[in-house]
């Protein structure tokens, strides 16, 4: 049995699914089901190479395979993704005692080499400024006290940017708080407690660090505990009835007056470690300015994140061209490229004589789960400063609040109406559903296509309900509740998708022969202007069943 | 100065006339940027299906593309029938010699397959220009500066600057309209056809049509089983199907407020059709699309400073009678228009490629046969009403049925003819009484029974695939008077049913009761019968959007 049947998705989502599946045979059931149903190529190389993948890889452990029995060729692909010194040097001396081919040595005493570093290291890099290297360039950044010179600081701590709308904790800031929360700990944990992420025992000194949660906006400080119970050590909070909606500049400067500028007991560091904020709208904009303004990088839209070693040879960052280096406590920031056909993972490094830090990340809404929230401990700060007149010079004269829009899913009865309504007049029709409407506890009300692209013209007050958001159907929405009643509705294809999971369908229609009555349960052949109306009557009798049987034809 | 991405040619549109433009100029290593509203070249278009290799015409479709007929046609035409229908009583006559009279071969074809396979060849060829072929994006005017046209601009991407803009989008061109070179005023400038693509395997094709494999027969159909609308009937062969459709001018169709799917299923359901259908029917696909009346509007100069329309964007389509034929047109059309930028360009002014290619198409007997001369010399008299009563009565006269039966062998030569063919005048009397009365009194009865049920229409519809986007068509006067015909012309709407395009309703205004329409695009098979036929303001959907036929 396979978890996924690839003839159900789109080729974008297999990408990452098939690459995450190590069971070889279930990939080939897989490729079977694909090539008897859908049978796109593009689906079946990917799990081919996937199958491909596994094959080639995984029965060779390095420290027991018989090099003897290896080329040089998978010899020098095996060493390729070994970092660890020590093997390395057993291969060799494995290789020396075997066959001794001078292509193999070479190819591991190069490897040992890029990992370890060369022995000839007599020359220190020297710092040279960038003005001093390129004098004929504009050097924007030579006045910024923060761009260069940094390195050797210290940085501590995960920063979760907690975003709120209408004075509540968005998910995706209970998501992110609740990943950052599972990260850290498995960070400050001396073994390993998490498959992906690496544990550190804290910091470089052996001290815990936390997760701080960032709150800012009008009347936020009620929201700390709540940040505390999905996964925050600390919180920091500003309250300023200015601040009471996303504005670019003041919101700024404050997450960087926090995490930087902001001298206290518990912040005796330079800059986070790392920074997290929503891919939301605000979220988008808040990360960015944020990030330029510490002089980092931004991994934007990230669908996943860990902690780990990256081994890098990139000589601009290691400084030593040929080496390899390994950077430990690397945020890893993968990302969806080309709509999710691809995924970069995105590492924030630093390089000699600048840092990188922090390292920062915006995640997609929906990314992690919302974790239980727990019952847990935490200090909550105020960020109390006064802020300067400039910061609000863009002043918000005026906003609008979207209406939610009318969900007609998660009813328990829903009552549609359709053209049929002409047959007396379209007001009166309208005015007779709502009715039916009213009579259940729970009951949406909808409409066909035919009914909203029509050109009747409906008394004041019904007109209101006469829009897009109640059409059922293809380019409408798509509703199961328990009980449908389709008055007036002919039930062509395109509104049928939006209804058909219906448990039970009770249509009216004068046309015996419309299609509705083939996947109806219930069929009454009958105007709605007189079927209606005795269904009204008996719900207030509260007999609807009984009503039903009287007036059904099926 | 605007910094807009500029290419020496855009062609707008990937269907026969464009393809075969954009390959001419690939091959003059002309940059080349061909545009394609559909999400795929041929998703867009349908046709009754046969394309013709002329002998006279200086490009052919295999020509231009080697190998087209082995990857991209259906079935070649190797029979060709007329079948004169009168009732019950059948008189059918073999037009092979009209058929393959200059011609080449005659290939069916579908045209999503025949078009994606176009569209791939043209993408690598126009590609080694430094152009390429793009889908999903709707050309949807003319850029211009300072009253001069020099590009295009789209709906998905910015405008586009070119030396020169071949427009070849179709019958409902919005560049031929925005550059005033064509209109939607009169239906009599129209035809509207509907077709069906129905299932048949190979094995039952070569055996109930008694041809060959790989080999194929048409068969046209005219006489009373229209209501008395103006028009006819064809069916061919593909691979694995039929097209069956039908064909008639738009004026007459609207007057007669007749409704187009049900005289499609006029044909279907006729006893004649049963030796081939055998009451197994399965219909794949339902289409529409408006043909231009090439003898009507075939423009003489299809040409605006950097604009040259091809085929159907120009009225390049050829119907007079049996003879229907405008793949091969627009084919050629794109050619020449590609040979006069290539020698427009060499003289070192592009502007002169619209008064090239307009030469060509009178030098090379393009024009001559989209609008012959007799027919223009004839039509006062023979389309004019005392002339047509006269010869009606005569026709339906025992004298009348006698000079037919004298006349049989004639008769059937007359139909073979191109020179009579191209007097043929427009009237009820050559579509409906002449074929009725050789039906009647020289036809045989058909025996036979039909049994098969065409699908209704709401199902064809259902059966369609859509990407629904927001309306592309906009009812300017939904007053009944004004675009009630579109109630009935439209190939997706009719009289009492709910779920069309088109629905007449019923409105009380201040105690009065008024006859409206009201119009919902979302069926819409993008045909541009409204336009002519209601007050509209029509435009294509965007790139991608709308309907996707995926036999055409």
């Amino acid at each position: 049995m396979v978890a996924i049947d690839p003839t159900e998705h789109e080729i974008s989502e297999l990408g990452p699914e098939v690459n995450g599946i190590d069971d070889a045979a279930e990939l080939r059931e897989m490729l079977s089901l694909e090539a008897s149903g859908e049978d796109r190529a593009p689906v079946k190389t990917l799990i081919e190479s996937r199958i491909e993948t596994l094959e080639a890889g995984g029965e060779d452990d390095p420290e027991s395979v018989d090099l003897t029995e290896l080329t040089i060729a998978d010899i020098a692909n095996m060493v390729r993704d070994i970092d660890d010194g020590d093997l390395l040097r057993d291969i060799l001396e494995r290789e020396r005692e075997g066959k001794e081919r001078k292509g193999a040595i070479s190819q591991i005493e190069s490897r040992i080499e890029s990992v370890e570093g060369s022995d000839d290291d007599g020359t220190e890099l020297e710092y040279e400024p960038p003005e001093k290297k390129y004098p004929d360039l504009d050097h924007p950044t030579a006045d910024k006290q923060y761009v260069e010179g940094v390195s050797g600081e210290s940085y501590r701590d995960m920063w979760v940017y907690c975003e709120t709308q209408q004075g509540r904790l968005i998910d995706v800031s209970k998501e992110m708080l609740g990943r950052a929360r599972e990260l850290m700990d498995a960070y400050n944990a001396d073994n390993a407690v998490a498959d992906d992420t690496a544990s550190y025992g804290g910091d470089e000194g052996g001290n815990t660090e936390e997760v701080v949660a960032v709150l800012i906006g009008d009347d936020v400080a009620g929201l700390a505990e709540e940040a505390i119970a999905y996964g925050a050590d600390r919180v920091v909070y500003h309250d300023d009835d200015r601040l009471a909606r996303f504005r670019h500049k003041p919101y700024t400067e404050l997450f960087c007056h926090m995490c930087r500028d902001w001298s206290q007991e518990w912040r005796d560091y330079h800059e986070p470690r790392y920074n997290i904020f929503p891919a939301t709208n605000n979220g988008r904009d808040l990360s960015a300015l944020v990030q330029g303004e510490l002089d980092s990088g931004l991994a934007s839209d990230c669908s996943d994140l860990y902690i780990g070693a990256a081994m890098i040879s990139n000589p601009a960052k290691t400084g030593k061209p040929g080496d390899s280096v390994e950077f430990e406590r690397v945020l890893h920031m993968p990302r969806p490229d080309f709509s999710g056909f691809e995924y970069s993972t995105i590492l924030c490094i630093d390089k000699p004589f600048r840092d990188f830090h922090p390292q920062g990340a915006s995640v997609i809404p929906g990314t992690f789960e919302v974790p239980e929230p727990g019952d847990r401990e935490g200090e909550v700060v105020e960020h109390d400063i006064d802020l300067p007149e400039d910061w609000f010079q863009v002043e918000v004269v005026d906003h609008d609040q979207l209406e939610d829009g009318v969900d007609l899913t998660g009813h328990e009865v829903v009552v549609a109406m359709g053209r049929g309504i002409d047959r007396v007049d379209p007001t009166e029709g309208i005015e007779l559903g709502l009715e039916l409407t009213d009579q259940f506890e729970d009951a949406g009300f909808g409409l066909s296509r035919g009914v909203i692209t029509a050109s009747y013209e409906f008394g004041s007050h019904v007109e209101g309900y006469i829009t897009e958001e109640r059409q059922i159907g293809e380019s409408g929405q798509v509703v199961e509740p328990d009980l449908y009643i389709a008055a007036g509705i002919s039930g062509a294809v395109q509104h049928k998708v939006g209804m058909d999971e219906s448990d039970t369908i009770v249509a009216i229609n004068t046309d015996p022969e419309a299609d509705i009555r083939g996947f109806s349960d219930y069929f009454i052949e009958g105007d709605l202007f007189e079927v209606l109306p005795r269904f009204i009557e008996a719900l207030e009798e509260g007999t609807f069943e009984r009503a039903i049987a009287e007036v059904s034809s099926d | 100065m605007t910094e807009y991405e500029h290419y020496e040619a855009v062609v707008v549109g990937a269907g026969p006339g464009g393809a075969a433009a954009a390959a001419a100029l690939a091959k003059q290593g002309i940059e080349t940027l061909v545009l394609e509203r559909g999400a795929d070249a041929g998703a867009k278009n349908v046709s009754g299906g046969l394309i013709y290799a002329e002998e006279w015409a200086p490009y052919t479709i295999d020509d231009l593309f080697p190998g087209f007929r082995e990857a991209a046609a259906e079935r070649p035409v190797e029979e060709y029938y007329i079948h004169n229908i009168a009732g019950e009583n059948v008189k059918t006559f073999d037009l092979d010699r009209i058929h393959h009279r200059g011609t080449e071969w005659c290939d069916a074809v579908l045209r999503r397959r025949m078009d994606s396979w176009l569209a791939e060849r043209v993408h690598e060829m126009t590609r080694e220009t430094g152009g390429g072929l793009l889908t999903d994006v709707r050309v949807n005017g003319l850029l211009r500066e300072g009253g001069t046209i020099v590009g295009v601009t789209c709906d998905e991407l910015d405008p586009i600057e070119a030396d020169v803009v071949i427009a070849a989008d179709g019958v409902n061109s919005e560049l031929a309209r925005d550059a005033g070179l064509m209109d939607w005023d009169d239906p009599d400038d129209w035809f509207q056809g509907v077709k069906a693509v129905v299932d048949m395997e190979p094995e039952v094709i070569d055996e109930r049509f008694d041809v060959r494999p790989e080999t194929g027969s048409a068969h046209l159909f005219s006489g009373d089983l229209f209501d008395g609308v103006r028009g006819g009937g064809f069916l061919y062969t593909n691979e694995d199907s039929l097209s069956i459709g039908t064909v008639f001018h738009l004026d007459s169709l609207a007057d007669e407020r007749a409704e187009p799917h049900e005289l499609l299923d006029s044909l279907l359901t006729h006893p004649l059709l049963d030796q081939w259908l055998q009451g197994e029917y399965e219909e794949r696909e339902y289409a529409a699309k408006l043909v231009p009346d090439s003898k009507r509007v075939a423009h003489p100069s299809p040409h605006r400073g950097r604009l040259l329309l091809v085929g159907d964007a120009a009225g390049q389509m050829q119907a007079q009678g049996p003879i229907i034929k405008g793949m091969n047109h627009a084919v050629t059309a794109g050619g020449l228009a590609a040979e006069a930028v290539a020698e427009a360009q060499t003289r070192g002014n592009v502007r002169a490629a619209g008064a090239l290619y307009e030469q060509k198409l009178e030098d090379e007997g393009v024009m001559k046969r989209l609008r012959p001369r007799r027919y223009r010399a004839t039509r006062f008299v023979s389309e004019s009403r005392p002339v047509n009563r006269l010869g009606r009565t005569l026709v339906n006269s025992r004298l009348g049925a006698a000079g037919l039966k004298l006349f049989d062998g004639l008769l059937e030569r007359s139909f073979n003819s191109p020179f009579v063919l191209g007097m043929i005048p427009d009237t009820k009397m050559t579509y409906v009484t002449i074929p009725e009365r050789v039906g009647e009194v020289l036809g045989d009865p058909v025996d036979g029974e039909s049994r098969v049920e065409p699908p209704e229409l709401d199902d064809r519809i259902g059966d369609l695939t859509y990407d629904v986007d927001d309306p592309h068509i906009e009812v300017l006067d939904d007053s009944f008077e004004a675009s009630g015909t579109a109630v009935t012309a439209c190939p997706v709407s009719a009289e009492g049913f709910g779920g069309g395009c088109y629905r007449e309703e019923t409105v009380q205004t201040n105690g009065e009761a008024e006859r409206k329409v009201s119009l919902d695009t979302q069926p819409c098979v993008e045909c541009g019968t409204c336009a002519v036929v209601a007050d509209t303001h029509w435009e294509h959907p965007s790139g991608g959007k709308g309907v996707q036929f995926e036999q055409g």
